[in-house]
């Protein structure tokens, strides 16, 4: 009886169990839960089994605190196991927070509610960062980190004000062709430099966001790549280039100056004399016995007077050597001709005169670099006046003198006449002063060329002593001796350029000079006869004591420390008057 | 002019003492990391707020984003609020669970140490109640009252999320800035 009715049971059972179910609501959704960004807020849930085509799902939002539930109707679309809540959860990151329920709905079936475990408040939002910009400057990676943006957050709800303070951010590189080590860094702000000087290849980065006193987690960004080349226009590279490039100027700048100002202490060729030699007594000058010794001494002498004759007001300035100016030294060499030694007779030395003169001359004027003439003593007496003027010439067309032609001698008149002629660049009217002039006064007004002997003697030696040089030249003191006597005793030699007397002072060559000139080398140095007028010191140094006007206007004096028929003197005065 | 300029330097250093003297007496700070707190909780969110049925209903409701206190009143209602959960909820709660019982403890220890961080404070006279902080802390207490002691206290437990942000807010910004 009992299994009869077990059958039928079994099968009211089982008709009853499936009438159940079917009558029984859906399966409701096994789970429910929320995975959120940061303003994109997503309801998921599980799909019930067995879903039918027509099967949808409600969903209704709770805020937590606030009673009635809400129906999201947007979400009521088939088949679809999410929703996008964000709009209906906006207030998220201020309030407790949501729960949300559903149901599954199939025709007029529906199932249970299956609600969110846990309130879904603002530490379940998942950090992210929208994008990461790198750049490469100066050997080391910029990066900058941007947070997410998205549409639906309502004004003021940025991720910085919401997540005001300690944000993070992990930053993983890695260099890509090794594809192993991966370095992390935390920083504490959207801006990040990653030094990387030397490196060179692809490198790839990825950003993690988080909260420090949250604990909200965070997902890796997506790999952001920069490739690093070799850098050699960095702007530390070009300033530091520069810099050096205005101080290696400024160096040869520097140098440059130095040198040039170096150089240009260097005198002109033209004014570099040669060193004076020590200087020698004019006394042995006039004299024909003394005529070897002369010669040295006023070789010698010279060189050494022009330079103190320059200190003193002997001489003029830089004038082209006429007149009383000062003779302007510009160096110590002292450019003269000495005739060349002369034979103690005044013929002979006439004769012997040119060519040793041409040969003195020339070589003086080889040596010497002064502006001077080169002047050639000719005698007086029977000398071959032309040669003297050829050697004249010569002398004065190989030096760039000033341009005044000396004084010449030869004999008497006509040869002065001549000589004037062929004197070239002499410009003073040389025949028509010696015409005008006494016959004594040979010389022009500037220079007088000594050329006497005996009767000059003194004179000359007066001439000597004064040296008249005049500007830039050095040459000795010339002397005219008045030729009034043919047979003077040999002819003094200085040659040079001697500052000429007035006229009134005349020097009577006679024997007395050449007594006089007898007495001179015994008197020793030459300074002594030099010592013009009163001024006499026996010294050299003496000279440049000697004012040359003093010793022009003492000539008288002068000669009369001498001899007081020096002649010359008074022929220079002369030549200044009438100039 | 010595004078002047010592007097000048006697009142500079007064007003600076006094600046640092008043500086406290409007914050008193929690200086403790509160994120092993945070993170104590989060493990213990999940089964906590399970057990909630009843979300109509708000217990910390006066500390939500629409009722903010004012922030003289942040120490009064910190020290109240912590009180609150120590003497009430923490002795309430009957956890069955080990796991989440230890959770319970560690969180229910830091609190015992922010209170006696605060009552540093108040000795200091440092932490003044106005009665707007005292409204607020009786509100809450009515609302624990309306529920039955097992589910407010499961509630209250479920709502540590938000007083822990609440702290975090209030404490931060001063120390932060």
């Amino acid at each position: 009886m009992l299994s009869r009715l077990v059958v039928p049971l079994t099968a009211i059972l089982s008709l009853c169990h499936g009438f159940s179910e079917h009558g029984t609501e859906l399966p409701s959704p096994p789970s429910v839960w929320f995975e959120a960004e940061f303003f994109q807020h997503i309801l998921h849930w599980t799909p019930i089994p067995n879903q039918s085509k027509s099967t949808y799902y409600e969903v209704a939002l709770l805020e937590y605190g606030r009673e009635p539930w809400r129906d999201i109707p947007s979400c009521r679309r088939a088949l679809e196991s999410s929703c996008d809540l964000t709009t209906a959860t906006l207030d998220l990151y201020h309030n407790n927070g949501y729960r949300a329920k559903v149901r599954a709905v199939d025709g007029s079936r529906h199932s249970n509610w299956t609600s969110t475990q846990s309130r879904f408040s603002v530490d379940e939002v998942t950090l992210t960062v929208e994008s990461v910009k790198l750049e490469m400057q100066e050997g080391s990676i910029l990066g900058t980190i941007q947070p997410p943006r998205p549409q639906m957050a309502p004004e003021g709800n940025t991720y910085e004000k919401i997540f005001r303070h300690f944000r993070q951010y992990e930053i993983a590189i890695r260099k890509v062709p090794g594809n192993l080590t991966f370095i992390i860094k935390k920083v504490r702000h959207e801006n990040f430099s990653l030094p990387a000087s030397g490196e060179v290849g692809k490198f790839c980065v990825m950003v993690k966001p988080s909260v420090i006193s949250r604990t909200n987690k965070g997902t890796w960004s997506e790999e952001q790549c920069i490739v690093l080349s070799k850098q050699y226009f960095t702007v530390t590279n070009l300033s530091i280039f520069t810099s050096v490039l205005l101080l290696c100027g400024a160096l040869a700048y520097c140098l440059a100056l130095q040198l040039y100002l170096r150089h240009r202490r260097k005198l002109p060729s033209v004014l570099v004399f040669k060193k004076p030699s020590p200087i020698i007594p004019v006394s042995q000058l006039p004299y024909p016995e003394m005529q070897d010794t002369i010669h040295s001494l006023i070789e010698e002498a010279f060189p050494k007077v022009s330079p103190e004759l320059r200190n003193s007001d002997l001489h003029g300035s830089t004038d082209s050597g006429f007149g009383s100016a000062k003779p302007s030294l510009q160096t110590e060499e002292l450019q003269f001709l000495l005739p060349a030694p002369q034979p103690q007779a005044c013929g002979a030395l006439g004769k012997g005169v040119p060519t040793e003169l041409q040969d003195s001359c020339s070589n003086g004027s080889h040596s010497s670099t002064d502006s001077g003439i080169c002047l050639q003593v000719l005698n007086y007496g029977p000398g071959p006046g032309p040669t003297w003027e050829q050697q004249v010439e010569k002398a004065s067309q190989g030096q760039d003198d000033s341009g005044i032609g000396l004084v010449h001698n030869s004999e008497g008149q006509p040869g002065d006449a001549q000589s004037g002629s062929t004197l070239g660049p002499v410009s003073l009217p040389r025949p028509e002063v010696l015409e005008e002039e006494d016959p004594a006064e040979v010389a022009f007004p500037g220079y007088l060329k000594q050329t006497r002997c005996t009767g000059e003697k003194a004179a000359a030696a007066g001439c000597l002593e004064e040296e008249a040089h005049l500007t830039g030249d050095l040459g000795p003191q010339f002397r005219t001796y008045p030729d009034a006597e043919a047979d003077w005793p040999p002819p003094a030699l200085a040659k040079g350029y001697v500052k000429q007397d007035p006229p009134g002072v005349t020097v009577a060559p006679s024997g007395s000079p050449t007594g006089q000139w007898n007495q001179l080398p015994e008197e020793g140095p030459f300074l002594d006869l030099t010592s013009c007028g009163d001024l006499g010191t026996s010294d050299w140094s003496f000279i440049h004591d000697l004012a040359p006007l003093d010793c022009v206007a003492a000539s008288g004096g002068l000669l009369g420390s001498f001899d007081s028929d020096m002649v010359a003197l008074p022929l220079i005065s002369s030549l200044y008057s009438s100039e | 002019m010595k004078v002047q300029r010592v007097s000048l330097w006697l009142l500079g250093a007064m007003l600076i003492l006094c600046s640092v003297r008043t500086h406290p007496l409007r914050r008193c700070w929690i200086s403790m990391d509160m994120r092993h707190v945070e993170e104590s909780f989060q493990e213990i969110k999940r089964a906590i707020q399970t057990r909630d049925n009843f979300h109509n209903v708000t217990i910390l409701s006066t500390l939500g984003a629409l009722q903010s206190i004012k922030p003289l009143d942040v120490c009064c209602v910190t020290k109240n609020l912590l009180a609150f959960y120590v003497d009430r909820v923490f002795k309430d709660h009957q956890e069955p669970n080990p796991q989440i019982l230890r959770k319970i403890s560690s969180i229910a220890n830091s609190f015992l140490y922010m209170q006696r961080t605060l009552q540093q404070c108040q000795v200091q006279r440092q932490c003044r109640c106005s009665q707007e902080a005292t409204n607020a802390t009786k509100i809450i207490h009515d609302n624990y009252d309306q529920l039955e002691v097992q589910s407010a206290a499961i509630k209250s437990l479920g709502e540590l999320n938000v007083f822990l942000a609440w702290i975090d807010k209030n404490h931060q910004e001063t120390s932060a800035a």
